[in-house]
Parts: C-alpha cells; sequence; structure tokens
C-alpha cells in the first residue's frame, strides 16, 4: 500500500520533470516572417455610395501613400495625430487578428513603433513599459515607465506626496492648493478642452416644449456650480464649444441666470407647479465632470428650488448609460460632457447636433443645415459668421445646457523634468524623466481596458497607445499643434481630397520588421474595412473609424 | 450587578409569590432582561436612536436637503465648527459640518436614524413572514416539500450574505427598497431553519396529536400550539438579525447600490464622500459612528433577549456577549 | 470517520447542483445585456446579433425561456442540449470557464490572477482574528467578571457590530495621515515587482499549461512567492500593505473568537471533571491548558470555519476600501458590466469553497468528537 503511494508519487514526480523541460526556454522569435515591400497594398471602397467619409488608401511606392477622401475634411491632418490611428506592422496585424491567435496579443501587447514596448501587464496592479532602443526618434529619457491607477483623486495625491509616483492624473479640486504650498510637489494645469452639459431628449414630454428647455436653461446657476465644485482652471461656458478653438465661441453668449424668468416660461408652457422627472448620469470621472455625484445632487436641488422640477437621481451603469441617451431613450435629463478628440470646432458641433445624432431626440435642421454649410468652407474667418448663426440657433433650441469647459491638471514631484499636461490627455512620457532614478511611474484614473487603440475609445486606454504606437503625425507636447511623425510631410491636392504623404524610412517596428506604405494600407484595412480578415479588435464596434471616418466600409447588412 | 439593576426584580418576586400566580415566562425574561447591564445599554441606545428618529424634523438645525450656498458663510466639506469648543461666535455652528453638498450633515446624520431603523426592521420583518410560512410548511409537511424547501435554502446559505444580497440587488435594480428585498431573501434561511427546528420539536408531541384528533385544521394546530413554540428564538434571531441588515444595507448603499441620493442614509453618504476621508474625515466618521451605534444597540438587546428568554442557557456566565 | 465523511460529500451535492443553476440564472436576470455593456455608444442591433452569437448568447438560456427577459413561455421546446445552461455545465465538467467578455481573455486566467489577493487578505484577517481572539477570549474566562474581562467583552461587542468599510477608511485616515506608516491602499509598493519564484528558479513554461497555471496561481500568494525567491525587500512591503486591510477585515471574527472562546472556556470550567481535577490540586494553568481548553476549543473551530464565508463577503468591501483587486472586486465589477463568465466564475469557486469549508469543518469537528459521527 505505502510502496504504490511512493511509486504514485515518482510517476508524478518524473512527469512533471517532463513536462518542464519540454517547456525549456522560449526563444523571442515572432510566430511569423517579415514579408518586404513588393507590391503595393490598396484598400479601395470604388465609390462614396457607403457614406463614409474615405474612398481610398493606396500605397503609391515604398514610402508614399495616397488618401482619396470622399468630401473635402477640415480635421484631416488632426485625426492622422490621434492615437487610435497608430500604425501597425502588417505581418503583426496579420498574425494578431486571426481567430485562433490568442486576443492577449493583440490587445494586451500590441506592436508599434513608439519610443515604448509593453513589457508587463499586471491586471488590477500595474502595466510597465520598457524603452524601444531601435526607436527612430530621440530615445524615451527614461529606461522604464510604469503606469497605475487608482480612481480615487485623493489616493493618487497621497501617493504623490509619499513618492511612490512621480505623476498623477487629475488630482481633486481640492488639493490643488495643498500641493502649490508643497515645495515637492508642482501643479501643471491642463486647459479646458471640453464641455459638460445638461442634456434633455426633444422627443419626450415636457422637453418637447422649447419653452421647458428654455426654462431648464435659465433655471441653473452655473456659474454656482463651477464656483462650488469645478477645479480652478475652469469657466462657465458661455457656448457648446470651448473658446480655445477656433470658432468655438461666436455669436451671442448663453442665458444669463434667471429663476424668475424661467418660472415665467414654465407657466407659459403650462407647468407653473413644476414636474417631476429623471436626472440620469453615469459615475465615471471625466475632465469635464470631476466629480459626478456632488454635481449631480446640486442640480437636483437647483431644479428643485428654482424651477419646482422634482427630479429622481439615477445612476446608470456607463455602457449602458452611453447606449441609452446616445440613442435618445432617456426620458428626462441627463448629465455628459464631451472632450476633444482634435482641436477642431467640427469635433464638437457636427459630432453633436449633426443630422444623424438622434441623442437629444430629433435633430434641429436649423442647427445641422448650418453647419453642413460651415465645415465646406477652409478658411476659419470666411466660416466664423455661419458658426455664429448654428451657435446662436442652439442657444434658441436649446437641446442641451452648456453649463462648464472644466479645468482639470496633472501634479508631479518638483524635480520632475518636462512635466506634461495635454490639452488633449495624450500625455508623451517619451520626452519627461523622474528627478531620480530610471523608472517614471505614472498614476491615472484606471486601468487601460487594452491597448489596442484601434478598437478602443478610453482615454485611459489611448494614454497608454501614445507611448507605443504613432500615427502619421502626433501632437507636440504640451500642446493641440501638430509635427510630423510616421510622415515627414502630407501634401494636399487643389481641392482637398487627396492626401500624399510621404513615410519616414528606416523606422523599426517594436517586432524588429521594417516600416513601409503597406503598413498604413493594412492599418486602415483593419479599421475600415468591416469584411477584412483583418478587422478583428476588441469589442469590434470600432467607434473611432467609424464616427471619424462617418462609416465602416463593407458592413454587412443586418 | 448593580443595585439599581437588580432592584425591580426583587420587588416583583415576592408580589408574585404572594398572589400565588404560577410566575410567567415572560414576567421572568423581562425580568432577567433588566438585570443585565448590556441589554440596558443596548435598550438605552436603541431608545435614543427612536427619539431621534422620531423627533429628527424638530430637533435638526436645518432641513437636511437644503444647501446652503448663498445663505450662510460656509464652504464644502467645512470641518465641525461648535461654538463650545472654541469656534468663533460669528460663524454658523455645525455640530458635524459641512457635507460635499453644502449642507449640514447633522441634521443629515440625524435622520439618518430614521432610514437605518426602518430598513432594519423592515427587512428583518420581511425576512421572518417569509422564513415562518416556509420553515413551518417544511416542518409540518415533511416528505418532498421539506426536502425541496431546506435544499433550496442551503443554497442560499452557500453564498457569503452580502455577495449574494449584491448580485440580487444586481437584479432587481438600485434603490433603497430593492436593497431591503434583497437583505430580506439572503436573511429568509435562517428563520426558516429555525421555525422548522421548532415544529419538528413540538409536531409529536400529546398535544399537537390530542389537537389533531379533535378535529383541528393544519392553520389551527399551526399557529395555536406550534408558532408561540417558535416565538422565542425568533424574537432572539430577529433582534440579532436586524442588526446584521442594518450592516448589510449600510454595505449596499456603501456600494451605491441601496439608498440613492440625495437622501441622507448613512451607508450612502459615507460611500459617496469615501474618498475624502483624507481631506474631510468627518464626512465619513459621523455617519460610520451612527451606523455602529444602531448595529450595537440591537447586538447588545439580542444577546440579553437571549439571556432572558432562553432558560436552557439561563446559568450565569455561559452567554455570549455579556459585559 | 470516513462513512460520516462521504456521508456529508454526498449531502453536499444537491447543493452544489443548486449553486451552479442559482448562479447561472440570477447572472442572466441581470437586466441589460453584455452586448450593451460592451459595445456601448454605435452597437446596432445588427452588431449585438453578431456579439451574442459569438459569446454563444443567442442560445435559450433554460429549456423554455428565449432569453430571461422578457420571459416567454409555453411552446417553446428545445433539445436541451442547445441551451446555455447546458453548455455551461458542459464547460465546467470540463474545466472550463469560458471566456471573459468584457478582457477576451480566460477566465481561469483571471481567477489565478485575483483569487490570491482575496486569500492571501482572508487568511491573514482570519489568522489575526484567531491569534488575538482565542488569548483574548481564554484571558477573559480566566479573568471572569475582573477589569480585563469587561474590557475584552466590551470591546468585542463594539467589534461586532463594526462597519467593516468604516473601519477600513478610519484606519486608513489615522495609519496614513495623522501617522503616517502605512501605506493606505495597494498591495505592493510601485516599482518593487514580486518576480515569480519559477523564474527566479530558472524554470520556464510554455504559457496555458495546466503547471504553468498553478505555480502563477502560487506566485502570486505574494508572501509564499516572496519567501520562496527569500526576497524580504518585497516581502516586508507585502506585509506593510496587508496589515490595515487585515485589521479592518478580522474585527468582526475577531470579536465572535473571542466570545466564543469566553464562553465555552467558563461552561468546561463549570463541569464536575474540572472541579474534580480542581479538587484534586491540579495547578491551574495546567488546568486550563492540559483539561478544559481542548474541550472549550471544539466549538471556536466551528466559528473559525463559519467565520470564512463572511470574511469572503467583507472581503468585497475591505478590497473596495483599500482599492486591492481581488475576487470581490473584479466580481462587483463584472456585475455592473454584466460580464457573465466572471460573474459565474467567480460566484461558483466563492460558493463553492464556501460548501467545501463547511464540509472540512463539519468532518474535523466529527473528528475532534466523536459523538457527532453516531448521531
Amino acid at each position: 500500500m505505502k510502496r504504490r503511494s511512493l511509486y504514485l508519487a515518482l510517476g508524478v514526480l518524473s512527469a512533471l520533470a517532463m513536462v518542464l523541460a519540454s517547456c525549456a526556454p522560449a526563444g523571442p522569435a515572432r510566430p511569423y516572417e517579415e514579408i518586404p515591400y513588393s507590391e503595393p497594398m490598396i484598400l479601395d471602397a470604388g465609390n462614396c455610395d457607403y457614406g463614409g467619409l474615405m474612398r481610398s488608401v493606396e500605397a503609391v511606392d515604398q514610402f508614399t501613400v495616397r488618401f482619396t477622401l470622399c468630401a473635402f475634411d477640415p480635421g484631416f491632418l488632426s485625426k492622422m495625430g490621434f492615437s487610435v490611428f497608430g500604425i501597425y506592422p502588417r505581418e503583426w496585424l496579420e498574425y494578431a487578428t486571426k481567430a485562433e491567435t490568442p486576443a492577449e496579443v493583440r490587445l494586451r501587447a500590441p506592436v508599434g513603433t513608439g519610443p515604448y514596448v509593453v513589457s508587463e501587464w499586471t491586471a488590477g496592479e500595474s502595466l510597465t513599459f520598457k524603452r524601444f532602443d531601435d526607436y527612430w526618434g530621440e530615445p524615451a529619457k527614461t529606461e522604464t515607465l510604469v503606469f497605475r491607477w487608482s480612481s480615487e483623486s485623493a489616493a493618487r495625491v497621497l501617493e504623490l506626496q509619499a513618492g511612490t509616483v512621480a505623476g498623477i492624473d487629475n488630482p481633486g479640486p481640492d488639493d490643488f492648493e495643498v500641493i502649490e504650498a508643497d515645495a515637492n510637489l508642482q501643479l501643471v494645469e491642463r486647459p479646458a478642452l471640453n464641455t459638460f452639459y445638461i442634456a434633455m431628449t426633444n422627443t419626450f414630454e415636457p422637453f418637447d416644449d422649447v419653452k421647458v428647455r428654455q426654462a431648464v436653461a435659465m433655471g441653473i446657476d452655473r456659474q454656482r456650480i463651477v464656483d462650488t465644485f469645478y477645479p480652478r482652471g475652469s469657466e462657465v461656458a458661455t457656448h457648446f464649444t470651448p473658446c480655445a478653438i477656433p470658432n468655438g465661441c461666436t455669436g451671442d453668449a448663453w442665458y444669463d441666470f434667471d429663476p424668475a424668468a424661467a418660472k415665467a416660461l414654465l407657466a407659459e408652457a403650462g407647468l407653473a407647479d413644476g414636474f417631476s422627472t429623471r436626472l440620469y448620469y453615469r459615475d465615471v470621472v471625466r475632465g469635464y465632470l470631476p466629480e459626478v455625484p456632488r454635481v449631480a445632487e446640486e442640480i437636483q436641488a437647483q431644479l428643485l428650488q428654482n424651477l419646482n422640477i422634482d427630479a429622481e437621481i439615477v445612476v446608470m451603469e456607463s455602457g449602458a448609460f452611453i447606449e441609452e441617451s446616445g440613442a435618445g431613450r432617456l426620458d428626462g435629463l441627463y448629465l455628459l460632457g464631451w472632450g476633444a478628440d482634435y482641436p477642431h470646432v467640427t469635433n464638437f458641433l457636427d459630432f453633436h447636433f449633426g443630422e444623424a445624432n438622434p441623442q437629444f431626440g430629433t435633430p434641429h435642421p436649423e442647427i445641422y443645415e448650418t453647419l453642413v454649410e460651415a465645415a465646406a468652407i477652409v478658411d476659419p474667418a470666411e466660416a466664423e459668421p455661419l458658426y455664429a448663426e448654428a451657435n446662436n440657433a442652439i442657444k434658441e433650441l436649446v437641446p442641451m445646457v452648456p453649463v462648464a469647459h472644466g479645468g482639470s491638471a496633472a501634479a508631479y514631484r518638483a524635480d520632475f523634468d518636462t512635466p506634461q499636461a495635454s490639452p488633449l490627455t495624450e500625455e508623451r512620457f517619451a520626452f519627461s524623466a523622474p528627478g531620480e532614478g530610471d523608472t517614471l511611474v505614472w498614476m491615472q484614473n484606471a486601468e487601460p481596458i487594452s491597448l489596442f487603440c484601434a478598437d478602443e475609445t478610453d482615454g485611459e486606454s489611448l494614454r497608454g497607445c501614445t507611448q507605443i504606437v504613432e500615427g502619421l503625425y502626433s501632437y507636440v507636447v504640451n500642446d493641440t499643434a501638430l509635427e510630423p511623425a510616421l510622415a515627414t510631410e502630407c501634401t494636399a491636392s487643389e481641392d482637398l481630397t487627396v492626401w500624399t504623404c510621404a513615410l519616414r524610412q528606416g523606422v523599426k517596428f517594436h517586432d524588429g520588421t521594417s516600416f513601409d506604405a503597406n503598413d498604413v494600407v493594412a492599418t486602415f484595412t483593419m479599421g475600415l474595412d468591416a469584411s477584412s480578415p483583418l478587422h478583428n479588435g476588441n469589442t469590434n464596434a470600432w467607434e473611432y473609424y467609424a464616427y471619424l471616418w462617418t462609416s465602416l466600409m463593407n458592413v454587412p447588412a443586418p | 450587578m448593580t443595585a439599581d439593576a437588580t432592584a425591580p426584580g426583587l420587588r416583583l418576586l415576592p408580589a408574585e409569590e404572594l398572589t400565588g400566580k404560577p410566575v410567567s415566562l415572560w414576567r421572568t425574561a423581562w425580568r432577567r432582561l433588566f438585570q443585565r447591564r448590556s441589554a440596558l445599554l443596548g435598550m438605552a441606545i436603541l431608545g435614543a436612536l427612536v427619539v431621534v428618529a422620531v423627533t429628527a424634523p424638530w430637533i435638526a438645525p436645518y432641513d437636511p436637503y437644503q444647501v446652503l450656498i448663498g445663505v450662510e458663510a460656509v464652504d464644502d466639506r467645512d470641518p465641525p465648527c461648535i461654538h463650545l469648543l472654541g469656534c468663533p461666535a460669528d460663524r454658523p455652528q455645525h455640530l458635524m459640518g459641512i457635507d460635499s453638498n453644502v449642507r449640514d450633515l447633522f441634521s443629515r446624520v440625524l435622520y439618518g436614524a430614521q432610514y437605518s431603523l426602518i430598513i432594519g426592521v423592515t427587512s428583518v420583518s420581511f425576512a421572518i413572514v417569509v422564513g415562518t410560512l416556509l420553515g413551518a410548511l417544511a416542518g409540518y409537511l415533511g416528505g418532498w416539500v421539506e426536502d425541496l424547501i431546506m435544499r433550496v435554502m442551503d443554497v442560499l446559505l452557500a453564498f457569503p450574505a452580502l455577495l449574494l444580497a449584491i448580485a440580487i440587488v444586481a437584479v432587481l435594480g438600485p434603490g433603497l427598497i430593492n436593497a431591503l428585498i434583497a437583505i430580506g431573501i439572503v436573511s429568509i434561511p435562517v428563520y426558516a431553519r429555525v421555525v422548522r427546528a421548532s415544529v419538528l420539536s413540538v409536531k409529536e408531541t400529546d398535544f399537537v396529536a390530542a389537537s389533531r384528533a379533535l378535529g383541528a385544521g393544519m392553520g389551527t394546530i399551526l399557529f395555536r400550539s406550534v408558532l408561540p413554540n417558535a416565538l422565542t428564538p425568533l424574537i432572539v434571531q430577529g433582534t440579532l438579525g436586524i442588526a446584521t441588515a442594518i450592516l448589510d444595507a449600510a454595505a449596499l448603499s456603501f456600494l451605491g447600490l441601496g439608498a440613492q441620493p440625495p437622501t441622507p442614509e448613512w451607508g450612502s453618504m459615507l460611500g459617496k464622500d469615501r474618498n475624502q476621508v483624507f481631506t474631510a474625515p468627518h464626512l465619513v466618521f459621523f455617519p460610520g459612528l451612527g451606523i455602529m451605534l444602531t448595529v450595537l444597540g440591537f447586538n447588545l438587546l439580542g444577546d440579553g433577549l437571549r439571556d432572558a428568554l432562553d432558560p436552557r442557557l439561563g446559568r450565569e456566565g455561559t452567554k455570549l456577549g455579556e459585559a | 470517520m470516513l462513512q460520516y465523511g462521504a456521508r456529508r460529500l454526498l449531502t453536499s451535492i444537491p447543493v452544489l447542483v443548486g449553486i451552479v443553476v442559482v448562479v447561472f440564472v440570477l447572472a442572466r436576470l441581470i437586466p441589460g445585456g453584455a452586448c450593451k455593456a460592451m459595445l456601448g455608444e454605435k452597437a446596432t442591433e445588427a452588431a449585438c446579433e453578431r456579439f451574442d452569437r459569438a459569446n454563444g448568447l443567442d442560445k435559450p438560456v433554460i429549456n423554455c425561456i428565449k432569453s430571461v427577459r422578457p420571459l416567454r413561455f409555453g411552446g417553446c421546446f428545445v433539445n436541451p442540449v442547445e441551451t446555455q445552461l447546458f453548455i455551461y455545465a458542459g464547460q465546467l465538467l470540463r474545466g472550463d470557464f469560458g471566456q471573459s467578455i468584457r478582457f477576451s481573455r480566460p477566465v481561469s486566467i483571471i481567477l489565478v490572477e485575483q483569487i490570491p489577493t482575496t486569500i492571501e487578505l482572508s487568511l491573514a484577517a482570519l489568522a489575526l482574528a484567531v491569534l488575538i481572539g482565542v488569548p483574548a477570549g481564554i484571558l477573559s474566562a480566566i479573568r471572569h467578571n475582573s477589569a480585563v474581562d469587561i474590557a475584552t467583552m466590551a470591546g468585542a461587542n463594539i467589534g461586532v457590530s463594526m462597519p467593516v468599510f468604516w473601519l477600513g477608511l478610519m484606519l486608513a485616515f489615522l495609519f496614513s495621515i495623522v501617522i503616517p506608516i502605512l501605506p493606505p491602499s495597494g498591495r505592493i509598493s510601485a516599482g518593487l515587482t514580486a518576480e515569480p519564484f519559477y523564474q527566479v528558479w530558472g524554470l520556464y513554461l510554455a504559457k496555458g499549461t495546466a503547471i504553468y497555471t498553478l505555480l502563477e496561481f502560487f506566485s502570486n500568494l505574494y508572501i509564499l512567492n516572496s519567501i520562496l525567491t527569500l526576497d524580504f525587500e518585497v516581502l516586508f512591503d507585502v506585509l506593510k500593505h496587508l496589515i490595515l486591510p487585515a485589521a479592518a477585515l478580522s474585527t468582526i471574527p475577531l470579536s465572535i473568537i473571542a466570545r466564543m472562546t469566553r464562553s465555552s472556556l467558563l461552561e468546561v470550567l463549570g463541569q464536575e471533571y474540572i472541579r474534580a481535577a480542581k479538587a484534586k490540586g491540579v495547578p491551574r494553568v495546567r488546568l486550563v491548558v492540559r483539561h478544559a481548553l481542548r474541550n472549550a476549543l471544539l466549538p471556536v473551530v466551528t466559528i473559525i470555519g463559519l467565520s470564512l464565508g463572511g470574511l469572503l463577503g467583507g472581503a468585497v468591501l475591505t478590497e473596495t476600501v483599500f482599492k486591492l483587486s481581488g475576487v470581490g472586486r473584479i466580481l462587483f465589477e463584472a456585475i455592473t458590466a454584466r460580464d457573465y463568465p466572471i460573474i459565474q466564475a467567480f460566484t461558483l469557486v466563492i460558493a463553492v469553497s464556501y460548501v467545501v469549508i463547511n464540509m472540512i469543518v463539519d468532518i474535523s469537528y466529527s473528528y475532534l468528537d466523536p459523538r457527532i459521527r453516531l448521531q
């Protein structure tokens, strides 16, 4: 009996040894071959009937790519700097998007050309990057970059004070003074390129009555909200688009707070005694809304006090909230905001008030027709009167009430080299270094969802991608201006619908393959062509590809 | 034992013996209860809480929902300002400070007592009613009904109570009422088991057999003979159960699944401002203290009741929770 | 003994089956589909259909319920093999927990990453509870009605009434702000990494093998791992991070154990055989340690086992307060994201371990007290 268990143990041990031996050190060999540039690739929709903005992307020669658009796009170059449109190697894409390749290859350690390579991602704890030694440009100042996260600003500030992290994102408004008073710390304010708004869906009673919407617009003391709940650097919104964006705040400024006039309007609408409704929000911190539950309670209290509107607060799960509000299915008021993807007025106005967006109910032709007209004009000065007209229509029709442009900040140790607070929240840490040591620890609000940003929308994820992938252009550190990255220059045709980009030569990807025009075409095929085998992301919603280029190609009919 | 705690007992006992009446179980229980300092303390705490809850509209210095921006010179999250403790007299007095939405925290904490007490009592009452029915059915009918009911109870007990409550609220949707239902559901098995055990213990007695022979229906037997027998353990379990229910409800609200803003419920007040614990600890401290005191009150009373009502545990010094 | 164990095991089977069904149905009853939660903003009906098909969510949940909401009964007989429940049960039997919808990663890997945090936290809390609770109870019983006794029992009463999340926050405030000696959150300081012991030992394993998963699991128990790798810097750092959450989580079981130890020891001390031993002149310490304690600790063992379930529930709150990423937190987040495979797997693991722990407690109890076996 005893002997038998001994044999059993020996057997198990030897089996174990065999298994261990068979799993001897795995080499760094990549499971795919490099494909040298020969045949130029092309992504061609054939025509523009599918409704999208991109007609074709083609490799002209090894280092030239041509984009043919269906219409003039004032934001083309700005979009090219957006990390969602970062370029991946064609070979890796073909391997990583295959169904049998584990999704982790694609989602957790994608290959790019950026100054950092993903080294280790311990779920729930930290994400570590290592300097990419074959980087084409100036190598990263710091050898190791670590992302950590905590959803609570107080905890982030505490870690910064303790010196366990070198920089943090979004310190709480209350901590601004604490940080400035501390000689070991510094605060970097981020320009307010965002808007927080209270939305109403005009297909539900009583918000179908413009008087009710105007009453809400006048009955909310927005100054009080910004003064009490927003950090310094924030401002009360005079228009939907922040003034820092060209043509953002043309036209008349928003209504002044006037509860008496608001009540009169309600009375005209037959609701002198107020009404009951709901106030929806998601408990997610964004630059435009730093303290969500507090602001929601404040608005609830103001609605009751100023307008006798009894709003029941409903907290929704983030995904469901975006889904329901975006489809115009929320029957009350809801709190949402927008942060700039790229610094152009179309990114604010056209997205929200365009004909295709049902989030405020039925879109108003007074607004969207003017916007379409304005977007076709290249010269901002020439477009100004049209934007003034659109802004005035928004004020008149009140699809939503713009409340604030939220200032936010990042905080760093005082000895930090090149502190950053990018207006687009795309900090590029290759240009920064901590005071001492060779590890830069950065603490943000949340863990990235994945690092395959082509199919992500979450800002915390995009910041991670900014370190590892690059687009044809990049945003200058701490600025919204563009500088060439993987392209040396992109030039437009006369009518601004054909862009030809000369690519940088001698660029290596993290996997050792060389960068050429086919990588660009493959990347856009992955993102835009719904019928391509490469079109396999994380959620497969491809929101930014679908929205910034208006539509995906070859979408199967439902 | 202190003299005043034993005094009523000493007076009562001879009086009953003089009249020659049998000493009632309830009387004895009351006497035992009043002899226990811990139970007295529990009753005192609960009494005070009930008084606070009932009189909150009169004793609260402010409306718990009133935003004080522009009304008084106070800032959000101001620490407590108590004139007696040296806060300048020209500043408005706020015993527990100002909350995140510039409201008087003291008034909100006072109103919070209402919610905690109501939550505890209603969810446990719900659990007792359902649990008693199920337990009585299982014990009385036996057979597959009993098997089915008790296995379901086993499954419910196999989950940590709070996790199961979270899952149920996730199904029902967040909100105070749904949190109450969830906590009620997870508490059912305890009562079902207690009642079933009592039913089993009296089912075969001559007394019940006699009732049955006399043609008494099932309902009559259950309500006349069986349930009174289960009353003692139910009261004890119920009181202790209220303590647990309040803790769990506060935990649900803390996680954002229970009471929704602006309801001044302690758990949700605490949960909403938990990020501020390092900068404005008063926002977390006072609501938490409220929860702790309420739970402590029910625990002390429950322990005292157990000692007083259960003569089998009657020997001195062998009870849980005697301080 | 064996027979009792076998019987106990058999009676657990229906409960386990019940748990699987309850977990499965509860997960599907949560309103809002995984598709909406995952695809968000731009998800069309068609995209959702594709998503559901890819994740097996288009099949009927149970035989007569196509999708739980809206409830549709009648005329819906399908081959039971085609139902989600059956497919899920089949996967379970093969030891496959499926893929997380949110992270697109196998649930088993996520389990392996998250469970060790909770195990470490719960065991540390339990250790604190036993190491402090039992001696406190003994002391209280020996010095019955003394100031020590009254103080201990008052403390225990307050302890059982303590909201874990409140205590955790107050402890964090006290020990990281007022007296800044302990970290307020997290499991390990940034910059430190607990290098897996098998790598330190020079074992290179292919990802995805069972042995790799097993070793990965143990290496995620940071305390064990840092002892195995003799990395004392990490060990102390991890211990420092563990003190506050473990202390907060241990309060309730500690108080219960202290009370139980005290009352049970008092009862034993009042029994005939102890009095006889006392009369024989057995020294006091020997009397308590040799004669009374063994019997008195029997019910305490049960209580220790039962408190593990409470610990798992409290872990959700403790992990939230101290920002630890463990079973409790990932489960809570999975519920909001409708990540069914994670909800199912984690609830299942928790419930099953609870059942198993109870079973072990019962069996060990029957070992300690032969009377039970004969019932």
